[in-house]
């Protein structure tokens, strides 16, 4: 948690001390629409600023202590009337803030968001896993031939295809009417029950989930294969071997256990890639997720919103982190800590 | 055959039970379009993005809009366009009458009243209305006539022509809604622009911003009704926005409505669809219907296809955006006019229009399309000429040193440039290659410096750059270069710095220039003078491209953006029906 609110501080603090500040891009972006009033002029553009930070909250000192304007090493206290103290208070009172763009309540806009891309981003880490695992035991299994060398050439051609050409591809090809159009047309109307809502949504969501699975797929398989084909080589699995017990039965139930604890630690390193894949799945195929929120508000420099990410992103990673410790106590009785 | 009876039995049951037939469902079905943002907040005092000016164009009125039919400024709300009086040389006064038949939802008629609220409204610190407040600071006073609520007198400071089209370019919003007891009547609108950021506000404007910040009309608009013929159905943040036509709208009932005045459509869908390949299918999966803006590419490849061609209609509009280079004339290096002469030889308009548009745009001369009648028609349009380049720099003093490189006499420094561009734009990354080649080619050290929009937009108003290359956005409603060239606009929008009494002069004749021969005199040496002076190349003006489905009839196309009149749309088969049967 300590490091949670360390990158959450740092990116608040950043954030005050970038060159271009948000009442910046608010104003540039007025300028752009095609209105009969023409641009401001210098001293308009200063006021405009000046409203813009006040109704924001910028206009108070960032910190504790900042830099007397014009000096060079002369600091002074501000006390605790301070952007980061306002901050800091809300945020423990569970406040995110509000988004400079709308105004509209970070927590809000965030738990909008994320009802899309969880169980976008969880259906496909669950599907992700269960493909991996089978296919590295096919490929642990399998003494050479064709269809492994084809499974393992695959999974290294998806390892260096970016994942928006992957998205875009698939949607050339899978919901194209000149190629194969096998994505359901969306609908807007509310389903009449709920098993058709999830039919619809999981016609709707088939595609980004494959494309996140493809993505993540080569991650996961190629080093659980290589490590059960270690583990293949073992003592222990040449005894069970000569004791006549099929293969597949030897993989299952005596190397997968030992094998399967490297995979704790990469499904624990897939939280990253999924987020930063359902960035680029979201905007491939236009869904209202908490990755294109996110990178549409750094984009804006709608830093409440980008600070409250940086927050959720954090916790969710300590989440991950005690979760695979946990499977591996599960998984070795010898990892478990003793009293 | 002798289920033959069941069989027909059943299709006509099927036929009845289904809720409506295809022509039914084509007349009742939304029209969908393509938006590459979300809106963000539909608030009327404030615009996060064009998408939002459009959304507002639904939902509220303003005393003169576009008319996407001529590309004028024509009176909405306001029976005519306003009558003009200049006052002294610093004051100018406007005439609006309001149209007797515009009503708020609630019946209540459309009066000078809640011009005059709407005015104030922009000027209430606290609320997200900054530029709105800088923007109509120059209307200093709203004179109401005692004897006609509808008639009323805009007193404005400054004198320009272009100040007319501004002075109705804005939502008119009710004063019942939020100020039913009309406190901010008693209050002049100079005082409230006269207020001091650090002053605290008076009572009843304070109680006015609580009442419109607890509204959250940025997200839920129907809190503040307008009087447009739309209202906001669904919007998901993102998603989609939904507006649904009301069944009973005021200007329906005019005996000849004006083209700004009317509605077809009954359901407007707008998709937001960042990524274009994604939307370029989702076209030709008919989840789309209506496709602006799209790029070159795309455009011209799906014209190649036979079947697209007989499901969509493909229309072309020249904009008023300009695609310049510009040069940052208080550069040492880019002081003399003869350097900015000789690099603009060292840029291929045609060229570059075709790599990057497919040859669809127009090349200019200046900043006037040449359909504009002030083009100045005179000038020939600037080639890629490395000899002429050659010859300019050695006439500016320029040495060719052993090395190749270029140095002023006295100077060790060569002429090395920074070119900046907006980093996501394959047309400016196109320009600045080719530019940099030409330089290469020359001995001129050309760094290419790609950079984030708001950087870019940052660095160029504080002088940040050599050259750059970006757009520069018109519209036919102004002839105003001042944004880009009066020495009072630099450090604002006149990027290039350029500063010279002579054109600052030039500049604000036009301004205020009325007549039509004089006017023309003055823009077209205008525009030889920037030929001349080089401060900027303008290259080419780029092109609306508009795809539609097939069936949608009466598409007027734009130079403005959206592109199109959305509120012109309709669907083939309720036009049918509107026009009746054929004989």
């Amino acid at each position: 948690m300590l490091a949670a609110w360390g990158i959450a501080s740092l990116v608040f603090l950043v954030s005050r001390v970038l060159p271009v500040s948000p009442e910046q891009v608010a104003l540039i972006e007025a300028e752009d629409l095609s209105r009969a009033v023409g641009p401001a002029s210098a001293v308009q553009l200063a006021a405009s600023q000046q409203a813009i930070r006040q109704r924001l909250g910028l206009a108070a000192p960032v910190f504790y202590i900042t830099r007397i304007p014009g000096s060079t090493n002369d600091w002074q206290w501000n006390g605790l009337h301070n952007q980061y103290h306002d901050w800091l208070s809300q945020v423990l009172h569970g406040n995110l803030g509000k988004s400079y763009l709308d105004g509209q309540p970070v927590t809000t806009l965030l738990a909008h968001a994320l009802a899309y891309s969880v169980p976008l981003a969880g259906s496909a880490a669950v599907l992700a896993t269960t493909l991996a695992l089978v296919l590295a035991l096919f490929l642990a299994s399998a003494s050479g031939g064709g269809g492994r060398t084809l499974v393992q050439a695959s999974l290294a051609a998806l390892q260096v295809i970016p994942l928006f050409l992957l998205a875009l591809t698939l949607l050339l090809l899978l919901a194209n009417p000149e190629m194969l159009n096998l994505m359901p047309e969306s609908s807007r109307s509310p389903a009449p029950n709920q098993l058709a809502a999830i039919g619809r949504w999981a016609g709707r969501a088939a595609l980004p989930i494959l494309s996140l699975v493809l993505a993540v797929l080569p991650t996961l398989t190629l080093p659980l294969a290589a490590s059960l084909r270690h583990e293949l080589n073992a003592a222990y699995a040449t005894t069970a071997r000569a004791k006549g017990l099929p293969i597949g039965r030897v993989l299952r139930r005596h190397l997968l256990p030992n094998a399967l604890l490297p995979l704790f630690t990469t499904l624990t390193d897939l939280l990253p890639t999924l987020v930063a894949g359902t960035v680029v799945v979201e905007v491939a195929f236009s869904l209202p997720g908490s990755g294109r929120l996110l990178a549409e508000a750094a984009a804006a420099h709608d830093y409440p919103i980008v600070v409250a990410g940086v927050l959720l992103l954090a916790g969710v990673r300590l989440l991950c982190l005690i979760a695979a410790d946990m499977l591996y106590f599960m998984a070795d009785p010898r990892l478990r800590p003793t009293t | 055959m002798r289920y033959h009876w069941l069989v027909s039995s059943l299709t006509l049951l099927i036929s009845a039970c289904s809720t409506a037939s295809p022509e039914q469902a084509q007349v009742a079905a939304p029209i969908h379009i393509r938006w590459s943002t979300d809106p963000i907040a539909l608030d009327p005092l404030a615009f996060p993005n064009q998408n939002a000016v459009e959304a507002a164009a639904l939902l509220h009125l303003s005393l003169l809009q576009n008319d996407y039919q001529t590309d004028s400024f024509t009176a909405c709300l306001a029976e005519q366009l306003p009558t003009v009086q200049f006052v002294g040389d610093s004051v100018t006064r406007l005439e609006y009458h309001l149209r007797p038949a515009a009503k708020w939802d609630d019946g209540r008629p459309v009066l000078a009243t809640d011009v005059d609220f709407t005015l104030k409204l922009m000027q209430c610190p606290g609320l997200p209305n900054e530029m709105s407040r800088t923007q109509f600071s120059f209307i200093r006073q709203v004179l109401p006539d005692p004897v006609d609520p509808r008639h009323f007198t805009l007193v404005c400071r400054g004198q320009a022509v272009e100040m007319i089209n501004a002075s109705g370019d804005f939502p008119i919003l009710p004063e019942a809604a939020l100020d039913a007891q009309h406190t901010l009547r008693a209050l002049p609108l100079a005082v409230l622009q006269d207020w001091p950021a650090a002053k605290v506000p008076l009572p009843p404007v304070a109680a006015l911003v609580r009442r419109y910040q607890s509204a959250d009309i940025a997200r839920t608009p129907g809190n503040l009704p307008g009087c447009g013929p739309y209202r906001l159905v669904v919007w998901e943040h993102n998603r989609h926005v939904l507006f649904s036509r009301k069944a009973t709208w005021w200007a329906d009932s005019l005996h000849a409505a004006p083209f700004v005045l009317q509605a077809r459509p009954q359901l407007l869908d707008y998709l937001i669809m960042p990524e274009d390949a994604a939307a370029t299918i989702a076209l030709r999966r008919h989840e789309l219907d209506v496709y602006p803006h799209m790029s070159a590419r795309s455009f011209q490849q799906l014209q190649t296809s036979e079947s697209v061609r007989q499901e969509f209609a493909f229309y072309t509009e020249p904009s008023y955006d300009v695609v310049v280079v510009g040069f940052n004339t208080s550069r040492a290096t880019l002081r003399n006019k003869l350097t900015r002469q000789a690099l603009s030889r060292l840029l291929d308009p045609a060229g570059l229009l075709a790599a990057t548009q497919l040859g669809q745009g127009s090349l200019t001369v200046g900043l006037l399309p040449p359909t504009n009648p002030f083009y100045n028609d005179s000038l020939a349009a600037l080639t890629y000429a490395p000899s002429q380049a050659q010859a300019l720099l050695l006439k500016a003093g320029w040495q060719r040193q052993p090395d190749g490189n270029w140095q002023q006499p006295g100077s060790k420094e060569p002429l090395a440039l920074a070119l900046r561009y907006r980093a996501d734009d394959a047309t400016f990354a196109t320009i600045a290659l080719q530019f940099r080649a030409a330089a290469a080619k020359l001995g001129i050290i050309v760094t290419l410096v790609p950079t984030e929009a708001n950087v870019l937009s940052s660095a160029l108003k504080s002088g940040d750059f050599d050259i750059c290359v970006r757009t520069l956005k018109g519209s036919p409603f102004g002839l105003n270069f001042s944004v880009y060239f009066h020495s009072k606009a630099i450090g604002t929008s006149n990027f290039s710095r350029f500063n010279q009494y002579a054109t600052d002069h030039l500049l604000e004749a036009i301004e205020v220039e009325s007549n039509r021969l004089r006017k023309r005199h003055l823009l077209r040496n205008f525009q030889e003078r920037i030929r001349d002076e080089v401060p900027l190349v303008p290259l080419f003006f780029l092109s609306n491209r508009l795809v539609t489905n097939k069936q949608l009839r009466h598409v007027v196309t734009s130079g403005l953006k959206p592109g199109y009149a959305v509120q012109a749309l309709m669907w083939a088969q309720t036009d049918s029906l509107a026009s009746g049967p054929t004989p």
